[in-house]
């Protein structure tokens, strides 16, 4: 008897040393199909259930959901072995004449299935199952839009872009939508308005609307409210978003009388680019070695920063036991759950630190291909234009003439 | 006898065939990937000559296009979806449409006190947690994530 317990527990011990160095994942794809509702319809629909594990597993599909009863599977109980990898499932989805407007929903559970088998670790570990989803959209009696408002960029000199993508999902289609937008500041006053260009969108499709709005706002928060007016109905929207940037930037590093070997103050000036202040902030640098090592870590002290205004961050860096050469530093403010860091290299010598890096604009390089390609178009036209007019204008008499 | 409209013909069919030889010379050559191209991998090269931008959007009439300065065998990284591409050089290629198709996939791991799973798939998932027969817990874990605390795990794509 207490050798068959022994057993025991050494199979168990044996099942937990295989568990550990086994991998389980189960997968399938599409996670999701998406089908426009027409009455009656039939479609056989594809899927694939992936087992990127190294064990063979045993799975059973099922059906769930408002659509369940409208899907058929092809198989239910299947073993899919981890050298197989993948294998690809369907099923058939016959949709009744009618159905609630909107979005309708079923889901396709594929389970793991324990097997019984002890050795496989089935009974120890925990169970998996993935779910491939199938959305059917109804459309809505009569006109109907879904639309939503997204705010692209801050910058309101250069344009800030406003997307308002427009699914007509009504059975109707719409004849003309267009989007009037008020702009109003954060005490509520309304600073700017504009309105789209208007188009008709069919039913079942999708169109944006786009604007770039230009003008000469103060930075700060705003609200877009927008009024999506298609044909006799309204659908009203509204987003709040920034002109300008609520960051603090890292203008400048001074540092006077460095002498290595001693601690060196460096006077960090900061820019808030917000308008209003930005309150708890303070600075941190790591500087490395060659191989990238983090060999020295300094913070400053933490402040608060004036809208619209800069303020000096003064650290000190203790530089005993630091040789001469060019290190890199990663120079990060911290303010606001967020962190704006630059890269930069510190030259160090016996009695001067340089710093590289800031006050530099580096911009990508543009490709000189097409340019190229241009000019010799624009060469070889030039060419046929100019044989073309010699020839029609001038020789082309001249020999007629003789 | 020099026959004048003999070479006015001449010169008019040269005239128009170097013209098209000119637009096909600069037309962009789309390589990859190619129409309907479907994948699971987020991660697209886009091959292409005789052009230097890239145009990515997710509707056809490319209103809010995502634009890509290159200058060859660019990847781009792309969440699930169906895209529409052309590049741009002294012409405007044809534009190719690819989907990055969905995927669920739920890794098993052994945490201290059980198992847990991992999302590594490529969306964000509404993982249902149970003990036995009992749901405890709903979760919506983004790719990367995990979540533990359960002996049975059934995951699918959030809204």
């Amino acid at each position: 008897m207490l050798v068959v317990r022994m057993n025991k527990r050494f199979l168990f011990l044996l099942i937990g040393i295989f568990m550990i160095g086994s991998v389980f994942a189960l997968g399938v794809t599409p996670a999701r199909t998406t089908v426009d509702f027409e009455p009656g319809l039939v479609r056989e629909v594809e899927f694939e259930v992936v087992n990127s594990g190294d064990q063979d597993i045993s799975l059973r599909l099922s059906v769930r959901g408002d659509l369940a009863e409208y899907i058929e599977l092809s198989e239910t109980d299947v073993s899919l072995s981890s050298t197989e990898g993948s294998r690809k499932f369907k099923y058939i989805v016959s949709l009744p004449n009618e159905l609630v407007p909107g979005l309708n929903t079923g889901e396709i559970v594929i389970s793991e299935v324990s097997n019984g088998d002890v050795s496989a670790g089935s009974h120890v570990k925990a169970m998996v199952a993935v779910i491939t989803q199938l959305h059917v959209y109804v459309p809505y009696p009569g006109k109907y839009i879904e639309t939503g408002m997204y705010i692209y960029g801050s910058d309101v000199e250069a344009g800030i872009r406003f997307v308002i993508p427009v699914v007509s999902a009504g059975e109707e289609n719409i004849d003309s939508v267009r989007a009037d937008v008020d702009i109003y500041n954060k005490a509520g006053d309304k600073v700017d308005s504009f309105s789209t260009d208007s188009f008709s969108v069919a039913s079942g499709a999708k169109k944006e609307l786009v604007y770039d709005w230009t003008s000469d706002v103060a930075i700060g928060e705003y609200v877009a409210r927008a009024a999506v007016v298609y044909d006799e109905s309204v659908s009203n929207l509204e987003e709040v978003f920034l002109v300008g940037l609520k960051e603090l930037e890292l203008l400048e590093i001074q540092v006077d009388s460095f002498s290595l070997g001693q601690i060196a103050k460096l006077e960090m000036l900061v820019e808030n680019k917000w308008s209003e202040d930005i309150t708890g902030a303070y600075i941190e640098a790591n500087i490395k070695n060659a191989a990238g090592v983090v060999v020295s870590t300094f913070e400053s002290a933490v402040h608060d920063v004036e809208g619209l205004s800069t303020r000096i961050f003064t650290s000190f860096w203790e530089t005993e036991g630091v040789d001469v050469g060019n290190y890199d530093a990663e120079v990060s403010v911290h303010y606001a759950g967020k962190t704006s860091s630059k890269d930069l290299t510190f030259e160090v010598s016996e009695n001067e630190l340089v710093i590289i890096g800031l006050g530099y604009v580096i911009s990508s390089e543009v490709p000189a291909g097409s340019d190229s390609l241009v000019v010799v178009l624009i060469v070889i036209i030039v060419l046929l234009v100019l044989g073309n007019l010699v020839w029609f204008l001038f020789l082309r008499n001249k020999i007629k003439s003789k | 006898m020099v026959n004048i409209g003999r070479i006015d013909m001449i010169v008019i069919g040269f005239t128009l065939l170097a013209l098209i030889v000119l637009v096909g010379y600069a037309q962009p050559l789309v390589i990859a990937p190619l129409d309907e191209y479907e994948s699971v991998n987020g991660e697209v090269l886009f091959e292409f000559e005789r052009a230097d931008v890239l145009l990515i959007d997710d509707n056809e009439d490319f209103t809010t296009p995502d634009e890509y300065r290159v200058v060859d065998g660019l990847i781009v990284v792309l969440e699930p979806g169906i895209y529409y591409w052309k590049v741009v050089g002294v012409l405007k290629s044809e534009v190719r449409k690819f989907t990055i198709q969905s995927k669920v996939e739920l890794k098993l791991v052994e945490t201290e006190d059980g198992f847990g799973v991992v999302n590594a798939g490529n969306v964000r998932l509404n993982v249902d947690v149970y003990d036995g027969d009992d749901l405890i817990e709903k979760r919506k874990i983004e790719v990367g994530e995990s979540v533990k605390g359960g002996d049975k795990y059934v995951g699918g794509q959030d809204e």
